[in-house]
């Protein structure tokens, strides 16, 4: 099974997951896209917003999930076939949940060219930046790595039969 | 594909085993009887853009959903960049509505469309 191992630095991104765990505890209620249910039928819209929180919850759970105690012993986080998927979502989730509610004040253009310094932003806003970034980059890796497993899907789904790459590697953003 | 499960909203089993679809034509070309059409009008699949989901997200998205190769995921990835929107498929209102699901499920801003409410 493909798998990757992210070497994180702890004393930076021990201090980011507060600010996560608060934005996934207000998405334990809350969609993080904007969704429009108008042209789905009223008898099912709650059942609809229903399947997509819970789906969302349970991503949300997962990233969480990665940093436990052992993160903290050794900064690493671990992501295969199994998890590859639902992390990349959750990832999105948060970041929506971040743009809309804390980084609000941003221009698109600005988050979409990545030209923003960090050490110009207002110090409100440097945490939930710093944050927004590194669940990007945790896409990316995912992404740049394990998209063959995510289109795949889960063992025992259909889909293109494609040979496992072993030992993917070890990264490591540790910036210290 | 695998096709999101909404387990209490409605099911379109025969669309799911691919009813209507020719073989070749890729899933935003499914033909489907006109008189399908003719009771529920062809509803829209599409996305809009948003400044968060990066494009590299985007394309694998459209490729896991929709089963496109990357040139076609990508294709439509930058139409929505460009144009703030791309149609991404067209056809009955539950196959819609599974598509819509499935996008959403993956926190993209999806929207249903149909002459008809417009």
């Amino acid at each position: 099974m493909k798998r990757i191992e992210v070497k994180l630095s702890l004393p930076v991104v021990a201090p980011l997951l507060d600010l996560m765990k608060a934005s996934s505890d207000v998405l334990e209620a809350q969609i993080a896209a904007p969704i429009t249910l108008d042209d789905i039928d009223a008898d099912f819209r709650e059942d609809w917003r229903a399947e997509l929180l819970g789906g969302q919850q349970e991503e949300l759970h997962a990233l969480m999930g990665l940093f436990n105690s052992d993160f903290f012993i050794n900064g690493v986080v671990a992501f295969d076939e199994d998890n590859a998927e639902i992390i990349v979502r959750a990832c999105s989730a948060l970041r929506l949940r971040l743009r809309r509610h804390d980084l609000d004040i941003l221009e698109d253009e600005q988050l979409e060219s990545g030209g923003v310094d960090i050490e110009r932003l207002p110090a409100a806003l440097q945490k939930p930046f710093m944050c927004y970034v590194f669940l990007g980059t945790i896409q990316e890796l995912i992404i740049q790595h394990l998209d063959t497993a995510i289109l795949r899907g889960p063992a025992g789904e259909s889909g293109p039969a494609e040979d496992d790459d072993e030992g993917a590697g070890d990264f490591d953003l540790d910036k210290d | 594909m695998s096709p999101p499960v909404l387990t209490t909203a409605r099911r379109a089993e025969p669309l799911l085993a691919g009813a209507g679809a020719r073989p070749g034509l890729a899933p935003d070309e499914v033909a489907l009887p006109e008189s399908a059409f003719a009771v529920q009008g062809p509803w829209r699949v599409v996305v809009l853009n948003d400044p968060v989901n990066s494009m590299g997200y985007v394309v694998l998205v459209f490729r896991k959903v929709f089963g496109f190769a990357e040139p076609r995921a990508r294709r439509h990835m930058l139409e929505v960049h460009e144009q703030g929107r791309s149609v991404m498929w067209s056809g009955l209102r539950e196959q819609a509505e599974l598509y819509a699901f499935a996008l959403q499920q993956w926190h993209l801003t999806a929207v249903l469309e149909t002459d008809e409410a417009h």
